[in-house]
């Protein structure tokens, strides 16, 4: 399994749709280079929720009218749904960051594999419980 | 400018501008599993539902909740940034342009941090 990701050595300029399609090249592809295309992924969405998110606590400024008709249309079960999702984006980004960041350190390079799986697996039962304390949290 | 995927080598030392990204990027994530944990504790955790506009200037008048806001606003700040910094330079930026794309991206976040603190500051105080 190759630790690094997809592309860690560009050669000479590229359109975003060639860096779009050597993403999802999938020939001769490893857990790696996989792993390293989500995690391009997660974290462009993510920041576009970043974007969304500070863009929406912009109403705190507008007044307590403005804010709370956005907190009560936050409060559909589809809103929250959307929020378990994005817990999960954040949960795969953080523990492949945490592989990343081992690996980089020189850790666990003789047991990629396993690392991976085994954060992934700790992943999937973080998300499970964050998920279920958000849903019982905010929809009581 | 190639995107560096592992530590710098310590005989290498910072000099690199790809091992200082990658030194950004890893402490700035690391910093951001704990202060994320916190900010959705605090935020969202401490109370039934969604907070409300007064309940969310009551907490932003807590020091303690100010300062950790403040602090996860910046890591998540140049995280978030040194990570698209990191996808536009797989696109095979000229040292001409990445050296302009990483000026736009500190003064994007500069602007964003000081705009969102004068915010959280004006509702505290």
């Amino acid at each position: 399994m190759q630790g690094q990701g997809a592309n860690t050595q560009s050669a000479g300029a590229r359109r975003p749709g060639q860096l779009l399609q050597g993403w999802f090249d999938a020939r001769g592809r490893h857990v790696g280079n996989w792993a390293f295309v989500l995690n391009r992924i997660s974290g462009l969405l993510l920041v576009l929720y970043l974007v969304a998110h500070l863009t929406v606590l912009s109403l705190l400024a507008v007044g307590p009218g403005a804010y709370d008709t956005f907190v009560a249309a936050a409060s559909h079960p589809l809103v929250i749904l959307f929020d378990v999702g994005l817990v999960g984006l954040l949960v795969y980004h953080g523990c492949n960051g945490v592989r990343l960041i081992l690996l980089g350190l020189g850790w666990g390079l003789d047991r990629q594999r396993e690392l991976f799986w085994g954060l992934m697996a700790l992943g999937a039962v973080a998300w499970a419980v964050a998920g279920w304390v958000l849903v019982t949290h905010l929809l009581g | 400018m190639a995107e560096q995927t592992v530590a710098p080598k310590a005989q290498e030392g910072l000099r690199d501008k790809a091992a200082w990204a990658w030194v950004v990027q890893a402490l700035s994530g690391a910093l951001l599993m704990v202060l994320a944990g916190l900010h959705m504790l605090a935020q969202h955790f401490t109370a039934k539902g969604l907070l409300r506009y007064e309940d969310v200037v009551a907490w932003l008048r807590r020091p303690a909740i100010f300062a950790l806001e403040t602090a996860f606003l910046a890591a998540v700040l140049a995280h978030a940034l040194a990570g698209v910094r990191a996808v536009l330079l797989d696109l095979g930026l000229d040292p001409a342009a990445e050296k302009r794309l990483t000026r736009a991206l500190s003064i994007a976040g500069a602007v964003a941090f000081a705009y969102a603190v004068a915010l959280t500051w004006s509702l505290a105080h």
